[in-house]
């Protein structure tokens, strides 16, 4: 229950207008903390609500792929240059960014337990690129990608993005090279 | 730590390897005929439009390496698979979507006529001077993606088991051995070793790939968004030259695995084997830039480890395999036979083919050499006469262990019109690039124009010898489960 209400605080902390709005100013804190961050609310709002609607996610998220897949397809979506953009300038997208990204949130709680070492890896791998490949294009763009965004800004959005592939490889070299037996020993026996 | 899997668990995965390398070996032997094709147009013998040339340059190049990719992790499954936990879900999910990818391919090249080459080079696929159209360049890249996805899969899946097994990828590849904290009889066996190098390289080989493919991606159907062409390449080549390189890795199982079971001596992980794999691990992720040693924008320290690293990478996995086989082979006793014969002939055609490489990776060689047929000579040499002849030898393997089934002499002659040919392949474009033929070329000037044939003619003669190669397969495939597929793993000398 308390990660519950911390949710529910960040998320009011988040809906706070002039808060808001400066995130929004710049936009590697739009698209690196806000985003993230709003998934965060619904991760942590998760847990009574998986609890309640337990049949209902046992029915439709049996074995955590659709929730997965909604959560990429609506992570890819937000990468687009133009959603932010939008987000900036329509209402609309803005509401559809503060309820969608929380619910996805949610998915992603119900669904990485569910999903096993392979698909949590294929996932995992797929973003890596991915990130990559955006920090490649926002560095690398030699026009304004957005009308809200100077190109300064999409440089150094890019330059997050590839800080975060950078954490990610490292991540990814230390899991496979350190020893793992003992975690698979304590996994196999329950402990 | 060599614990064997239950084999009637393995026999019941022999139809699945067998539809991989029923699909990878008529892949290569449609390839092969491509590769006729165009020494034929450029010897003069054809005529055929250069935009059909390079629609057969993109294929073959392409067609090779994935079909040979996917023959090879075949392979590496299924000897794999004897001593770590496998799924079969996953082999069968790569094998569905490298059909796809191919499929996708094909139609890209052959109805909507794109012809990059498998470099795709950025920004050739947007760029085409109207020869080809964006349908046809997508369909290439998202089918080159899929495909990969297939084996991103694959090696995700062989990566969890090895680390299941053996608490983690250094311990595959034997590093608490190499430190002494474990005995050299404790190591994993060459066959997880390898696989555990292929896992690595490819895995980050496929991410590199998959980066520049979306990339093109976007460029194709923006080219508003431009990028930066020598990230470009780099990632390109990051990609193509890992990937095809690991397919020899995984062709080397046959070796390791098969030679024991002819000699019975055992092939063991010492420390040196170890060292040498860990060596050859860490130098196949960097010497990609001997791709781009005429890139003169590059920087030079890249350029200058292109070319050392090149010279030490080949060497210890093949001085150890080279030496490992001759010591294994030496005074054993072994009969000689279709399986053994082959995995000794990939050998000799490793360690010559790796020769006109080294040559090429010299920087002052390659900046006369590199835009000459001496590179298809060394590939052709390496991958023709070495890697693929691993991929036949299990073919003749799997057969022996699981039938009755008996080689007979047209086997044999296979065997012998096969070296011949693929010598002759190799040897043709090896004097063309001595005479500075320039590859990639549709068209040829008359006094370069005879290697070019006499190669084709090696071609004819290495598409004959696979088609025997393959109808021995087809046959074992059908009187597989019915004649002695209990046999499965019997002793061999």
């Amino acid at each position: 229950m308390k990660q519950a209400i911390l949710g529910i605080i960040l998320y009011g902390i988040l809906c706070i207008p002039p808060l808001t709005n400066y995130m929004e100013s710049i936009m590697i804190v739009h698209m690196l903390i806000q985003l993230p961050l709003l998934i965060l609310v619904g991760w942590l709002i998760g847990k009574p609500i998986l609890r309640k609607f337990q049949h209902f996610f046992a029915n439709w998220n049996t074995n955590g792929v659709p929730g997965i897949i909604l959560f990429i397809f609506i992570t890819m979506y937000w990468m687009l240059p133009r959603a932010i953009d939008e987000a900036v300038s329509e209402w609309y997208i803005e509401l559809f960014k503060f309820i969608g990204l929380p619910i996805i949130g949610l998915c992603i709680r119900d669904s990485w337990s569910k999903i096993q070492t392979l698909g949590r890896s294929f996932i995992f791998l797929n973003y890596l690129p991915m990130f990559g490949l955006m920090a490649w294009l926002y560095i690398d763009s030699p026009i304004q990608i957005c009308n809200n965004y100077l190109e300064s800004q999409q440089k150094v959005l890019g330059w997050g993005f590839l800080v975060i592939t950078i954490w990610m490889v490292l991540y990814v070299i230390q899991a496979v090279f350190t020893d793992q037996s003992d975690h698979n020993t304590k996994k196999s026996t329950g402990t | 730590m060599n614990t064997t899997i239950n084999n009637k668990e393995i026999t019941s995965n022999n139809g699945l390897i067998a539809t991989y390398l029923i699909v990878g070996g008529v892949i290569i032997g449609i390839m092969m005929i491509f590769g006729i094709l165009m020494l034929l147009a450029q010897g003069g013998v054809l005529d055929f439009s250069p935009a059909a040339f390079y629609q057969f340059l993109t294929i073959h190049g392409t067609g090779m390496v994935g079909a040979a990719a996917l023959a090879a992790a075949g392979v590496m499954w299924y000897f794999l698979s004897h001593y770590v936990e496998l799924s079969k879900k996953v082999f069968k999910i790569n094998l569905l979507l490298s059909i796809i990818g191919v499929v996708m391919v094909i139609i890209g090249v052959f109805s909507f006529k794109y012809a990059s080459a498998w470099t795709f080079l950025y920004p050739l696929p947007a760029l085409s001077g109207g020869a080809w159209g964006t349908t046809g360049a997508l369909l290439y890249l998202i089918g080159m993606l899929i495909l990969g996805v297939g084996f991103l899969l694959l090696y995700i899946d062989t990566g969890r088991a090895i680390i299941k097994k053996h608490g983690s990828l250094g311990k595959g590849l034997g590093w608490d051995v190499i430190s002494g904290k474990r005995a050299e009889k404790d190591a994993p066996s060459p066959t997880v070793v390898a696989s555990t190098m292929v896992t690595i390289v490819n895995t980050t080989a496929l991410t590199a790939g998959a980066i520049v493919l979306i990339m093109n991606i976007i460029n194709v159907i923006n080219p508003a968004f431009t990028f930066d062409p020598l990230l470009a390449k780099n990632l390109t080549f990051a990609f193509g030259h890992i990937f095809a390189n690991s397919i020899i890795y995984m062709g080397v199982i046959v070796v390791y695995e098969i030679l024991p079971r002819y000699t019975n001596r055992p092939w063991k992980s010492n420390r040196p084997f170890l060292i040498a794999w860990t060596m050859s691990t860490a130098f196949t992720l960097v010497i990609y830039t001997h791709h781009m040693l005429m890139d003169s924008v590059m920087p030079k320290w890249m350029l200058i480890m292109g070319q050392v690293l090149s010279y030490a990478n080949g060497l210890p996995v093949l001085v150890v395999t080279a030496y490992g086989a001759l010591m294994i082979v030496y005074k054993s006793g072994i009969k000689w036979d279709m399986a053994s014969g082959l995995a000794f002939m990939s050998m000799f055609g490793w360690v010559v083919g790796v020769v006109p490489a080294i040559v090429d990776a010299t920087i002052v060689v390659n900046h006369v050499m590199h835009n000459t047929k001496w590179v298809p000579g060394h590939f052709h040499m390496y991958m023709g006469l070495g890697a693929a002849v691993m991929l036949f030898s299990f073919i003749y393997y799997l057969s022996k262990v699981d039938s009755d089934l008996k080689p007979n002499g047209l086997d044999k002659f296979g065997f012998v019109i096969y070296a011949l040919g693929m010598i002759s392949v190799s040897v043709g474009f090896l004097i063309s690039g001595a005479l500075s033929t320039p590859r990639r070329w549709a068209t040829h000037f008359p006094e370069w124009m005879a290697p070019a044939v006499f190669g084709a003619i090696g071609g004819v003669l290495a598409v004959l010898a696979l088609t025997i190669f393959i109808i021995h397969f087809i046959r074992y495939v059908q009187v597989r489960g019915k004649t002695g597929s209990d046999m499965n793993e019997k002793k061999l000398a």
